[in-house]
């Protein structure tokens, strides 16, 4: 649904978007991380031709989004971060109008859509009076109108109160599940990406630093909880001898291939440190996150 | 659809409070102005500038007389100004609110969209324009007599008409007042295209037509006053002249509206070439 070929951007000296590579399959909801300034927004933006690359190639559904823009956007939704409406129109007037810029929708199926968003009988009011979850309802409520393949979802959760983020993951999964929409998300809610995304990439200084499935992310080193009397001493000590591979926080380790953690537990029992635990410690998205964009 | 489109641009316009700003301030502006004519020294200036030419005053200072006089200064000062405020905010606020991404993120292309915005402030300077004609002339009807018309009109003097004559002459001449609220507007549309804040491109737009009228009133420019915006503005008032100058009146409406939809190509290419970011 979504091709990326050696995206780059630049505005003025600076170098937004670097030769950014990215797939997205139809059916999946791909996530794509980065911390303020890593290039999301401004990738999104090249993908739905509000932003001209400095080169490389953007296709959407098939369609090259610089030179058949218009093909290209037919069956897409967007949402924005801290949604923007025309606030002095009513909520059915705003759908309205945003909407005619894709195809007229007959009335049918906007009162099916606002009763989708769970908007009925607020549709007539002003924006002005709504709070800001309506607002994010509506904001889905317009994405959804011009019945899109591909939603891009740009940082959907932003400024929403924990209640209005469940509200939001629990509609994605939805919109999946129920219309089948392929979604990219770009979020900084590493939390709401791991529970809903299949794939994801990480951008750091407009560059790719990762894109796998979350699985390979969190899997990629298995880290076990060493708890010992001196943590300085056991870590010095199995790298003297080749157990470890790598060490982290004062109570991770890693270990080298084919060993087991019975050597371990063995090495440092026969060196006189007791140990009182080790145990698997799950790879949270966070921590691949933070190791990830602290390394680049 | 593009008539869709064009219905949800009016909604946008004219559902904005700010949108009416300029309707009041002429209100009450011509009530002001007619109110000061009706009782202060002016109109004794006037009777003598009329009777000092041979016309006997109190059948020319009348309901039409007065509207002219008191659009004059309207045109010249309020208008630009009511009519910039809209044009500065039609492209560059969308931008700043981030409406123009949410219209942005759809299949519509930005040319269309620019066309659709400005068509929509074209109709907004007919509306005004027709409102504020129709009002002065309401407005003086009330505090001076239905009679014959008289008309300073710079560079020929002035000009008499009896009441009918004057009455359709009148109408005509806000059709032409309308081509240069257009062209005020358009300089300011052309500025809210480029990346910039909505009072930016008012208080530019202004700039331009402030210093047109400055350059215009320098007598040294007395050659060049062809290049100048409001010597081609005067040319509403050429309707009331005997005999009308009409190739002066075309010649004038043809420069403004070329230099109208030169600032909208320009305004356009700047629009689709720049990056619409949050």
């Amino acid at each position: 649904m979504i091709e990326l070929r050696h995206l780059t951007k630049r505005f003025g000296d600076r170098l937004a978007v670097e030769n950014l590579d990215l797939t997205v399959q139809r059916g999946e909801i791909y996530g794509l991380l980065g911390h303020n300034g890593a290039g999301k927004s401004t990738a999104i933006g090249m993908m739905l031709g509000q932003v001209w690359p400095t080169n490389g190639e953007v296709r959407v559904c098939g369609h090259d989004v610089t030179t058949r823009r218009q093909r290209a956007l037919e069956k897409v939704g967007a949402i924005f971060e801290a949604p923007v409406f025309y606030d002095y129109l009513t909520g059915r007037q705003n759908l309205e109008m945003l909407a005619s810029y894709t195809a007229p929708v007959v009335p049918d199926r906007l009162g099916e859509i606002i009763d989708w968003v769970g908007l009925s009988g607020r549709e007539h009011t002003k924006v002005r009076t709504y709070s800001h979850g309506m607002r994010a309802r509506l904001a889905i409520a317009q994405a959804l109108l011009p019945q899109p393949e591909l939603l891009i979802l740009d940082e959907p959760g932003s400024g929403l109160d924990p209640e209005g983020i469940h509200e939001m993951r629990h509609t994605i999964l939805r919109l999946r599940r129920e219309m089948g929409l392929t979604i990219l998300l770009s979020s900084h809610l590493l939390n709401e990406v791991e529970q809903l995304c299949a794939r994801i990439a990480v951008l750091n200084q407009g560059r790719k630093v990762f894109e796998g499935a979350i699985a390979e992310a969190t899997g990629r080193q298995n880290w076990l909880r060493l708890r010992v009397g001196d943590f300085a001493a056991a870590v010095k000590s199995l790298l003297a001898e080749r157990l470890i591979a790598d060490h982290r926080d004062g109570r991770l380790i890693t270990l080298i291939d084919g060993i087991c953690s019975d050597q371990i537990v063995r090495r440092l029992v026969e060196q006189g440190m007791p140990v009182f635990e080790i145990t698997p410690e799950a790879e949270t998205l966070e921590n691949f996150y933070l190791g990830l964009t602290k390394n680049a | 659809m593009f008539l869709l489109q064009f219905r949800n641009e009016l909604w946008k316009l004219f559902g904005k409070k700010r949108t009416y700003i300029g309707f009041g301030a002429f209100f009450v502006a011509q009530i002001l102005m007619c109110v000061f004519l009706r009782y202060s020294e002016a109109q004794r200036d006037l009777a003598a500038l009329l009777e000092g030419n041979g016309y006997l005053a109190e059948n020319y200072i009348s309901a039409l007389t007065v509207a002219v006089y008191m659009l004059i200064p309207q045109i010249l000062l309020l208008m630009p100004l009511y009519t910039t405020l809209v044009g500065g905010d039609m492209v560059a606020k969308e931008a700043e609110d981030g409406t123009l991404r949410m219209i942005l993120s759809r299949p519509v292309s930005r040319v269309r969209l620019l066309f659709l915005k400005w068509l929509t402030g074209v109709l907004f300077c007919f509306l005004l324009v027709l409102a504020l004609g129709f009002v002065a002339a309401a407005i003086a009807r009330v505090w001076f007599p239905w009679r014959d018309m008289f008309v300073w009109i710079p560079e020929l003097v002035f000009s008499v008409l009896d009441a009918g004559e004057g009455l359709k002459l009148y109408a005509l001449s806000q059709v032409f007042l309308a081509t240069n609220a257009v062209v005020a507007f358009s300089i300011a549309f052309m500025f809210s295209c480029f990346n910039m804040k909505p009072a930016a491109a008012t208080i530019l737009a202004l700039s331009v037509l402030f210093l047109s009228l400055v350059m215009d009133n320098i007598p040294f420019f007395e050659r060049y006053k062809e290049w100048f915006l409001p010597h081609h503005f005067r040319c509403w008032l050429h309707v009331f002249a005997q005999p009308t100058p009409w190739a002066r009146i075309w010649e004038s409406q043809c420069i403004l509206v070329g230099v109208a939809l030169t600032v909208f190509i320009i305004g356009a290419a700047a629009f689709q070439m720049r990056d619409i970011k949050s």
